[in-house]
This record gives C-alpha cells, sequence and structure tokens, in this order.
C-alpha cells in the first residue's frame, strides 16, 4: 500500500483557499467543489484529492501547513481510506466540479 | 491546430474515454482559462511518468495553462525529463533531436506564418538546461541573433536530470552531483545576459512557488513572440531526485533558490511595451500621459 493526500472537508471548507490546487504538480489531481460541506453548513466548498492521480509526494501538506496555514492535509495509506475521489466518479460543472465518492481499494 | 481537432468525430464521442470527454466538453479550449480557476475545469495535461512532487512538473502543468491559445498552440521539447510530460497534454508536440529543438522550432515558426499568415499560432519551446544551454545552445542563441518570433524556455533543474546526475553550464559553481563527485569548477551561465545581448524582446527568470507570476510570464513571453521578436523564459525547476530535495520540502527550496539566485527578474523591450498596451490593453505599459511626465519632470 501507498500514501495518498486526504483533505479534511470540514477543516478546509472553513478556509477553501485553492492553493493546493495550484501547488500539485500533478494535472487534475486536487480539484474543488463548491458543494462540499455545505451540508455541514459551509458556504464556499472545499478541495478534495482524486486519488488515482495522487503520486504521493506531501507538497500539498507543506502548502496547506505552511502558505495557507490550515493544516487540512494528511497523508493516509490508501487503504485506510473507506471512501475517496477518483477520476471515473468526477463531473464537472461550469465552475466547480462534483464527485461521488467510493472506495479507492477494492477486495 | 484548431478548435476542430478536439472536437469529437460525430457518432464516435460514446467510445471516447472520459478524460477525453471531459477535456472537450470542459477543457481550456476556446475559452480563456486561468491559473485561479484551476481544480474546477479539465485541464489538458494527462498522467505522465516524471517524478512525484517534481517542481518540473508543476511547471509545465502551469505553463500549459497559462498558454493564451491552447488550440493554437504547438510545443517543442527535446531529451530530458520534461518532454515527458509536455508530450501527455493535447497539444500538439514535436520532439526535437537532442539540442535541436530551437532550430526545429525556427522552422516551424516560419512555416506557420506562412501558411496561416496572420493568424496567430504560437511555438513554445520547452527544454532542459543541458538541452538549452549545452547541447543546444548554438542553436538557441543563434535563433535568437536572428530574433525568431517564438517562446523559449528553459526547465533549469541545474542538472542532467534524465541521465542520472551530470553537472551542467547551469549548474551553480561548487554543487557535488552524483556524476561530478568533484564538485563544479565554473560559474553558471549567464543565458539570461545572452539573451538581452542577443537582442530578445521578452526576458524572465521566475520560481514555481509563485503560480500567478508563472501564469502572467508566460502570457507576455507567448503575446510578444507573435510579433515583436524571440522570448525567453528562465525558469528554476529543482530535481528532488538528483539534488536530494524531500518531495514535501520543494517548495521550501525553491523559496530559499530564489532568494539566493533566482530572483524574479522581467526585461521587456520599448517595442515590446508598446505591442503589449496597444493589442493586448496592459495598462501598466501605456506610455504615461504627457502632463504626468512634465509634471514628474518638474518635481525633479
Ligand atoms: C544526441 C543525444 N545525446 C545524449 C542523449 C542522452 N540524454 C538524454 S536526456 C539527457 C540530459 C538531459 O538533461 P537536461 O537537458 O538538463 O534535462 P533534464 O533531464 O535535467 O530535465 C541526455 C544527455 C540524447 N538523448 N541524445
Ligand atoms: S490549501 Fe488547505 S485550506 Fe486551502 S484549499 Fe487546500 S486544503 Fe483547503
Ligand atoms: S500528495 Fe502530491 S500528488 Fe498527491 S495531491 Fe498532494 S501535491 Fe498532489
Ligand atoms: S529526475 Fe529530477 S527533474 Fe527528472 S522528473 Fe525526476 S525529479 Fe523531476
Amino acid at each position: 500500500m501507498y500514501l495518498v493526500a486526504d483533505i479534511n472537508v470540514e477543516i478546509c471548507a472553513a478556509k477553501s483557499c485553492k492553493l493546493c490546487t495550484q501547488y500539485c504538480p500533478e494535472a487534475n489531481t486536487i480539484l474543488y467543489s463548491d458543494e462540499m460541506g455545505k451540508d455541514k453548513g459551509f458556504k464556499y466548498g472545499s478541495a478534495y484529492v482524486a486519488v488515482d492521480r495522487c503520486k504521493g509526494c506531501a507538497q500539498c501538506v507543506w502548502v496547506c501547513d505552511n502558505m495557507a496555514k490550515n493544516n487540512a492535509i494528511k497523508m493516509i495509506m490508501i487503504d485506510q481510506l473507506p471512501n475517496a475521489a477518483l477520476t471515473d466518479n468526477i463531473i464537472y460543472g461550469e465552475k466547480s466540479t462534483t464527485v461521488a465518492l467510493a472506495a479507492p481499494v477494492v477486495g | 491546430m484548431s478548435l476542430d481537432y478536439v472536437k469529437f468525430t460525430p457518432g464516435f464521442e460514446k467510445f471516447m474515454p472520459k478524460e477525453y470527454r471531459d477535456m472537450v466538453d470542459h477543457g481550456p479550449f476556446g475559452k480563456k482559462t486561468t491559473v485561479s480557476q484551476m481544480g474546477s475545469f479539465k485541464e489538458v495535461m494527462e498522467e505522465h511518468p516524471m517524478c512525484a512532487g517534481c517542481a518540473m512538473t508543476l511547471f509545465i502543468r502551469l505553463a500549459v495553462i497559462a498558454f493564451p491559445n491552447p488550440e493554437d498552440t504547438i510545443t517543442v521539447g527535446t531529451a530530458g525529463c520534461g518532454r515527458l510530460a509536455i508530450s501527455q497534454a493535447a497539444i500538439p508536440f514535436v520532439y526535437g533531436n537532442y539540442g535541436d529543438q530551437n532550430g526545429v522550432a525556427s522552422g516551424l515558426s516560419r512555416g506557420l506564418r506562412l501558411r496561416f499568415g496572420d493568424k496567430p499560432k504560437d511555438v513554445v519551446v520547452m527544454a532542459g538546461d543541458g538541452g538549452t544551454a549545452d547541447i543546444g545552445f548554438q542553436q538557441v542563441v543563434h535563433s535568437w541573433f536572428r530574433h525568431e518570433r517564438f517562446t523559449t524556455i528553459m526547465l533549469d533543474n541545474e542538472v542532467y536530470g534524465n541521465t542520472g546526475g551530470q553537472e551542467s553550464g547551469m549548474t551553480s559553481r561548487g554543487a557535488v552531483l552524483k556524476m561530478a563527485p568533484l564538485g563544479k569548477k565554473f560559474d553558471k551561465m549567464d543565458m539570461v545576459g545572452l539573451a538581452k545581448l542577443a537582442g530578445c524582446a521578452y526576458v524572465a527568470t521566475v520560481v514555481p512557488n509563485n503560480p500567478r507570476r508563472v501564469e502572467s510570464v508566460i502570457k507576455k513571453a507567448v503575446l510578444v513572440a507573435r510579433e515583436v521578436g524571440s522570448s525567453y523564459i528562465q525558469a528554476y525547476t529543482s530535481c528532488n531526485i538528483e539534488y536530494a530535495i524531500p518531495t514535501d520540502k520543494v517548495m521550501e527550496d525553491a523559496k530559499t533558490v530564489e532568494n539566493d539566485r533566482y530572483a524574479f527578474s522581467e526585461y521587456i523591450s520599448d517595442e515590446a511595451k508598446e505591442y503589449l498596451a496597444e493589442r493586448y490593453g496592459y495598462k501598466e505599459y501605456l506610455p504615461k500621459p504627457a502632463a504626468a511626465v512634465a509634471a514628474l519632470a518638474d518635481k525633479a
């Protein structure tokens, strides 16, 4: 198993700065959803990681901790994530994306 | 080389992979997408084998987003790490033999002008420091002296990354690398000085820890190369493998190097400033109104 980045929606949605999205070296990997966290009363949505594209470099962790000063991202073994975003389940909209979370490791 | 090349052939949409459908429907083609919208549109770059956490990967990702007209752009590259990602973007990519890239780009940009006349077709070279300052040096500098109208971007990781750590002309004096165990004995080459001397109309140095600045310099460099002359961007894009930088410290290293030897710099010729102001609305380069200039002179 290997490490991937995992964004805590409640911590991220309190800030929603999108910095990690701009610093992840991999394209289409940290995406943004206006809807995430709305059910918990947050206004601006959250970033999330398409774990099938994440290479586990932890640069986003450094950016969130040191630049955003929000500590919303942790590295987690992929089989410890019960549900995560996968490229196949991402729907692009006009200004944001939505995603149905699913188990990243099957079997 | 137009919006047509990313459309579906009628009847084939349902057979295309999801990533391709997303790119056609929600990609940057024909729209003005920016760095601040990242994470909400489908980028044209797809998966590639560059190392985890590589700053060169991040820079290439940002550069491709910053191209003013991605649907009318051709990239040219050569041997070295960067081509592994550049070639995985839905933008036509020409692979020059190692060091040939600026010769190839010269012919390509001239040919495109003959074929398409005034319709802008942008040619952007992205190559490593070895490919640009060592092996491709002659073709790079000659293309600048000829004022060829395309953009040259040096992906400067200060080493031959793809072949395991030889020193390049852009390695700093004293740097010890796997295949330069005694340390480099000469200074880092002044390619920025050479670019200015050769008459490049736009020259900038940049580090990827400021994505909006990367976007801004790429846009200006590409626009200036459409009409005014050669443009050159030198970007520090560390190799975390050969310089043993922990991947979560890559941006910290970029900041340190920026302070040490890679301060942001930008040179724009007067002609290029006038062109950017008049053609593309860059207000900061508009000539100061005569009255304001006179008032300043009075004060002096
Ligand atoms: C004519 C030729 N000579 C040598 C090589 C082997 N080669 C491939 S990549 C490379 C070095 C690349 O270094 P640089 O241009 O700095 O790019 P980086 O990999 O560091 O991004 C070399 C020597 C080659 N492909 N072709
Ligand atoms: S850097 Fe942190 S706070 Fe900002 S969007 Fe990313 S996870 Fe959220
Ligand atoms: S760990 Fe690296 S590849 Fe994965 S989401 Fe974070 S920055 Fe991107
Ligand atoms: S070898 Fe260095 S420059 Fe090449 S992909 Fe790996 S980290 Fe990046």
